[in-house]
């Protein structure tokens, strides 16, 4: 357990100057953007003249040096205050504390559901290296993962939302339906197949294909040759020699994948109208909202910290080598 | 017994104002869930006050919480239907206007609406803060309410009615001076929790998802609202509103948020009606932007040159699939009061585009490209994209170059706006029923970069500047009509910018949607008689 | 050459160099197959695909050829994946030379970099960047190498950690050669194979992260791609689903090209370590 802690706290100090790097090159991009959230603003309102333009700037403090600007937001995020959206008008915490839950189900379920389906059918493929199953299953996934997100989304949409109906078109529940408890969260769920399909399907396809390429290395591996010649049953030595073993760089893919999948959620998100922080991130941008852009890519660096973390921590649990060393954990 | 038969009868009593207090709101509740109107909306605007901010993404939702003093109308008076004003007259001198107002009307918290919330949001919101009535009433001096249902407006110098008039659907909501005076307007919390007098209240925002409108049980319009709910669902990708309508999870989606491509298909679908009415009030024109400090553009034969290049039928047959018209100049043909049809129009011909280039002292080089120009369509329509591909490839045809710049809203709003660099730019300005509101501004000369929507393309016409100044102080509305007939003519002959089309919306509802699309501003009025037929 | 030998010798090389070099071709020659513009508007708008020889894929909103449009977006995702996976590359490989070679501080503070780019997710910052400098062909492909670059940077550097205390490198270091001489001429060569393995999903991620950029209205309007393809036809999929299908086959067996290819070349250097 001490390892736990020990690793934890390292990681903890470590992504310190990590988030920092992150935050002022954010801050950089954002800089030396064409138009600033007044223009946005003005732009949403319909006009405005340039006197307006002027007291909009000095009451966001725009007015102010590029310096004196990235010294303020570093001196209120220590008391771990995000800043004010000049886009929303609101506090960045609450916006994003009000769309981190949507995404995180979004791509919690997703993640579960291509990890879960991802390894059985590799380790189904990876049973028997270049059988007939195993050629079907490499090749369907490889052309699932070649497919953009965006483009199954549609399909999908269009097929069991507006032809069949079977599942509502879009949105994270029924809007105003007054609904709550167990009702409400069989709604929210039948509003996140399509979604959590359409990004689990790719990601199915991905883990698919790192877990059969695992096993079919693992295979050549020694202490598998030698369970092979002791005679031990095939399934038993699939399971429990091959599969653990290949499991171990599939752990790692997810965690390198973290990021990648709350990247992926932007395009589903808009796809299927989800409040999430893919389409929050989005209208940051497009509002040039400085504060709520920078707390999104902070708290999703944070995000993924954290899920690598994890992972570090699962593979240690798995890792044999680590697990023989360490009776009793 | 009479302390018994005394209490049995305040039992009764107090029985009888219980059954009396909850039998309304269980009617409500009974009837609230097939009475809800569900509407497609594809922006969630920061500020939501129509007093502020009088834009058409505002009005779409706020319209039916805020009321103006008039809305437009088909048949009414004036173009007029009276909302919390009942009558409007000028003095002959132009110099003020008396409004009748509305008598019993009550903001949705209850307290009465005086000429006192009148003059308050005319003064200290309509004329300093908001985008157009800072045009509008740039010469009010003082409201005077002799009483509670009178307003007179002062000018310092003269105002046209006419203007007055034509501005009043889009730049009068009242909102009310007890929750603003003593206040900092633009910071008001009531700036999005909207509290007006229209036929419905907002009572919930879920940012991201939905605003509810619920019914105003004590609107003034008899029997009104006949909804007992609306519900904005916010649909920022605009492919998904048709297949939401399809799958009957909203029941209107007004704004051509089902995109005009798909509308021959939805036509068709059982249940749905397509509507290209109630938009007449409300028409964009699709414009042509020039940044005249381009030494080439600078040059009218040029700018006929491009006036020639572009195939007018193309546009409305191709980009808009017929869901627009032509366009002959900065005022639309759905303004028949100003519109004036007998100016100098550009037919589509090549040949004679070329000739003209030729004629300026452009030649084509040997690549057969004549010049380059940067292009910036603004990326807030498809159809304004569209045009942008359209233009580059008419521009190729008589050898000029145009290079395509794809930027964000904001981005292309400052480059256009306050950097200037663009040499031509696609807009879509708004005709609101005058020119005076939103178009003179987009040719007069002497305005400071960084307004959007207006001349930034340094274009400096004294004459035009003089009858624009003119048309502004002119009160007799024959002389004003006229001169705007003259600015026409002087925009269509030396097309400081290009009109290209101009057009209208699109509301796609299902069949059970009833009184749609029944004034020219119908999406962004207040839907007091919109019904649902189950 | 004996890379290549290797390479055709798996069927998932022979299968993805072939879909590759088809692709190639028709990237070189669709200004014959298809001469001029492809965003030309060259006949009626909204033609349906197999009715019309002269548009054998039909024609799209603004009467623009599919085919046209398909050939010349080809040569779009195929430079702007190659471009991007090659500055990707490049910005890696200098930074995990610099930080494999200096070690110490340098090392520190440039891994810390990577760390910082390897937690931002990629698409995010591909779409901040892009909505805020503006989309073109050039700003597109920085965008995505911004977001790639931090996995060969990585990988060079781990090489090069196990590379220099080698003998050569120690030799050459012992004969006075300059440390910059070493990294380039020693090391790099040997650090290079297994980032070229990487490269090919590099290569397959950026074709798709453009088609996705360019789908969200991100893309350069000048040029034709498949993504802005499929964003134009995704209006109109329900009564025109060609317009979006054919260029999202043409992506699918590209990126599976791309990928076969990756997966022949793993196996290609893989056997080759496996021989003495």
């Amino acid at each position: 357990m001490n390892r736990a802690i020990r690793l934890i706290r390292r990681r903890a100090i470590s992504s310190i100057p990590v988030l920092l790097i992150v935050i002022v090159l954010t801050f950089l991009l954002l800089e030396s953007a064409s138009g600033d959230a007044v223009d946005a603003y003005l732009l949403s309102i319909g006009g405005g003249d340039a006197t307006v333009a002027q007291s909009l700037r000095q009451a966001y403090g725009l007015d102010q040096s590029m310096l004196a600007r990235l010294w303020l937001y570093f001196s209120s995020l220590v008391t771990f205050d995000l800043g004010w959206s000049v886009a929303f008008g609101r506090p960045v915490l609450d916006l994003i504390f009000e769309r981190l839950p949507n995404t995180l189900l979004l791509m919690g379920s997703a993640t579960a559901l291509s990890f879960g389906f991802g390894s059985a059918l590799g380790i189904l493929a990876g049973a028997k290296p270049e059988s007939i199953r195993d050629r079907v299953l490499s090749t369907g996934s490889l052309i699932l993962y070649a497919i953009p997100s965006f483009w199954l989304g549609l399909v999908l949409s269009i097929v069991f939302a507006v032809q069949l109906r079977w599942l509502p078109t879009s949105g994270i529940e029924t809007i105003a339906s007054g609904k709550a408890g167990f009702a409400r969260a069989l709604d929210i769920a039948k509003h996140l197949v399509l979604p959590v399909g359409a990004l689990a399907l790719i990601y199915m396809a991905l883990f698919l294909r790192v877990m059969r390429s695992g096993m079919a290395e693992a295979w050549a591996l020694d202490f598998v040759l030698f369970a092979r010649s002791k005679g031990l049953s095939r399934s038993r030595i699939v399971l429990r020699h091959v599969a653990r073993n290949a499991l171990l760089p599939l752990v790692t893919m997810l965690g390198l994948q973290s990021a990648a999948m709350l990247g992926g959620s932007v395009v589903i998100e808009s796809i299927f109208a989800i409040p999430g922080f893919g389409r929050l991130a989005q209208e940051a941008v497009s509002g040039r909202d400085a504060p709520l852009l920078m707390g999104i890519i902070v708290v999703s660096a944070v995000l993924v910290i954290c899920v690598n973390l994890l992972v570090d921590l699962v593979y240690a649990a798995l890792d044999p080598r680590v697990g023989a060393s360490e009776p009793n954990t | 017994m009479t302390i018994a038969t005394l209490s049995r009868r305040t039992l009764l009593q107090a029985g009888g104002t219980l059954l009396a207090s909850t039998a309304l709101p269980t009617f409500a509740i009974a009837q609230g869930a097939g009475n809800r109107l569900i509407v497609a909306a594809d922006s969630e605007p920061k500020n939501l006050n129509p007093a502020i901010v009088a834009s058409n993404g505002v009005f779409f939702s706020a319209s039916k919480v805020v009321e103006p003093l008039a809305e437009a109308s088909f048949d009414g008076k004036d173009g007029l239907a009276p909302r919390l004003a009942t009558s409007w007259e000028g003095s002959a001198d132009g110099k003020s206007v008396t409004f009748k107002l509305r008598e019993g009307v009550k903001w949705h918290d209850g307290k009465p609406f005086t000429s006192a919330d009148v003059a308050y949001s005319a003064l200290n919101i309509w004329k300093p803060l908001q985008n157009l009535g800072r045009l509008v009433f740039a010469n009010l001096e003082a409201v005077d309410t002799p009483d509670a249902t009178t307003a007179v407006f002062k000018f310092s110098k003269p105002t046209p009615l006419q203007l007055i008039r034509n501005a009043l659907p889009v730049v009068s909501s009242v909102v009310p001076k007890h929750l603003y005076e003593g206040t900092d307007i633009a910071t008001n919390p009531a700036n999005v929790k909207l509290v007006g007098t229209g036929p419905f209240k907002l009572t919930e925002y879920k940012p991201g998802e939905y605003y509810r409108l619920t019914r105003n049980a004590d609107y003034w319009g008899k029997g009104e609202p006949k909804l007992d709910e609306i519900i904005f669902r916010v649909l920022p990708d605009r492919a998904g509103a048709g297949a939401a309508l399809e799958a009957e999870e909203i029941q209107l989606a007004a704004f051509s948020a089902v995109p005009l491509t798909d509308l021959a298909r939805i036509s068709k679908v059982p249940g749905i009606k397509v509507i290209s009415k109630g938009y007449e009030a409300l028409t964009y024109q699709l414009v042509v932007e020039i940044n005249h400090r381009r030494k080439e553009l600078a040059d009218v034969k040029v700018r006929q040159a491009i006036a020639h290049a572009i195939d007018k039928k193309f546009v409305v047959d191709t980009i808009f699939l017929g869901y627009a018209a032509a366009s002959t100049g900065p005022v639309p043909k759905n303004a028949p009061e100003f519109y004036d049809a007998s100016v100098p129009t550009y037919a589509f011909d090549t040949a004679k585009a070329n000739a003209l280039l030729d004629e300026a002292g452009y030649k084509k080089g040997a690549n057969g490209t004549r010049f380059s120009l940067k292009l910036r369509p603004a990326p807030y329509f498809n159809e304004t994209k569209q045009f942008g591909d359209y233009l580059r490839q008419a521009l190729a045809a008589v050898g000029i170059d145009a290079q395509l710049i794809n930027a964000d809203s904001a981005a292309h709003q400052k480059a256009v706006y306050t950097d200037h660099d663009f040499d031509l730019a696609i807009g879509p300005p708004v005709f609101r029923g005058d020119p005076a509101i939103s178009t003179t501004i987009l040719v007069r000369s002497g305005i400071p970069a960084g307004v959007p929507f207006s001349n930034q393309g340094g274009y400096e016409n004294k004459e035009l500047d003089g009858i624009i100044a003119k048309a502004a102080e002119t009160v007799d509305t024959a002389a004003r009509t006229e001169l705007y007939k003259q600015f026409q003519k002087i925009v269509a002959t030396d097309l400081p910018l290009i009109n290209v089309a101009e057009w209208g919306f699109i509301t796609v509802a299902r069949d059970t949607v009833q009184n749609v699309s029944n004034n020219p501003r119908w999406a962004v009025s207040n839907w007091s008689d919109t019904a649902l037929k189950s | 050459m004996r890379l290549l030998r290797d390479l055709v010798r798996t069927p998932e090389g022979a299968i993805g160099l072939g879909i590759l070099a088809a692709l190639m071709l028709v990237a070189l020659f669709a200004p014959v197959l298809s001469p001029g513009d492809p965003l030309r508007i060259t006949g009626r708008a909204l033609l349906p695909p197999f009715t019309d020889p002269a548009f054998p894929l039909g024609t799209d909103r603004l009467g623009r050829d599919v085919l046209a449009g398909i050939l010349h977006g080809t040569h779009t995702s195929l430079a702007v994946g190659l471009a991007a996976a090659l500055a990707a590359i490049a910005i890696g490989l200098c930074v995990g030379l610099t930080a494999g070679f200096a070690g110490g501080l340098v090392d520190e503070g440039l891994m810390r970099v990577v760390d910082a780019f390897q937690i931002v997710p990629s698409f995010l910052l591909a779409l901040a960047f892009v909505s805020v400098i503006g989309a073109s062909v050039p700003v597109v492909v920085l965008a995505i190498a911004l977001g790639a670059w931090a996995d060969p940077a990585r990988l060079t550097r781990a090489q090069v950690l196990s590379i220099r205390e080698r003998d050569y490198v120690a030799s050459a270091r012992v004969i006075g050669m300059h440390p910059a001489e070493i990294a380039f001429r020693e090391i790099l060569p040997n650090a290079l194979p297994p980032v070229l393995a990487l490269s090919a999903i590099i290569v397959a991620a950026a074709i798709l992260t453009e088609a996705a950029l360019s789908f969200l209205g991100l893309g350069d309007p000048n040029v034709v791609t498949w993504g802005s393809m499929i964003a134009e036809g995704r209006n109109i999929l329900r009564s025109s689903p060609s317009l979006s299908i054919f260029p999202g086959i043409a992506l699918v067996v590209t990126v599976v090209g791309v990928y076969l290819f990756s997966e022949g070349l793993t196996k290609a250097l893989s056997s080759r370590r496996l021989e003495p």
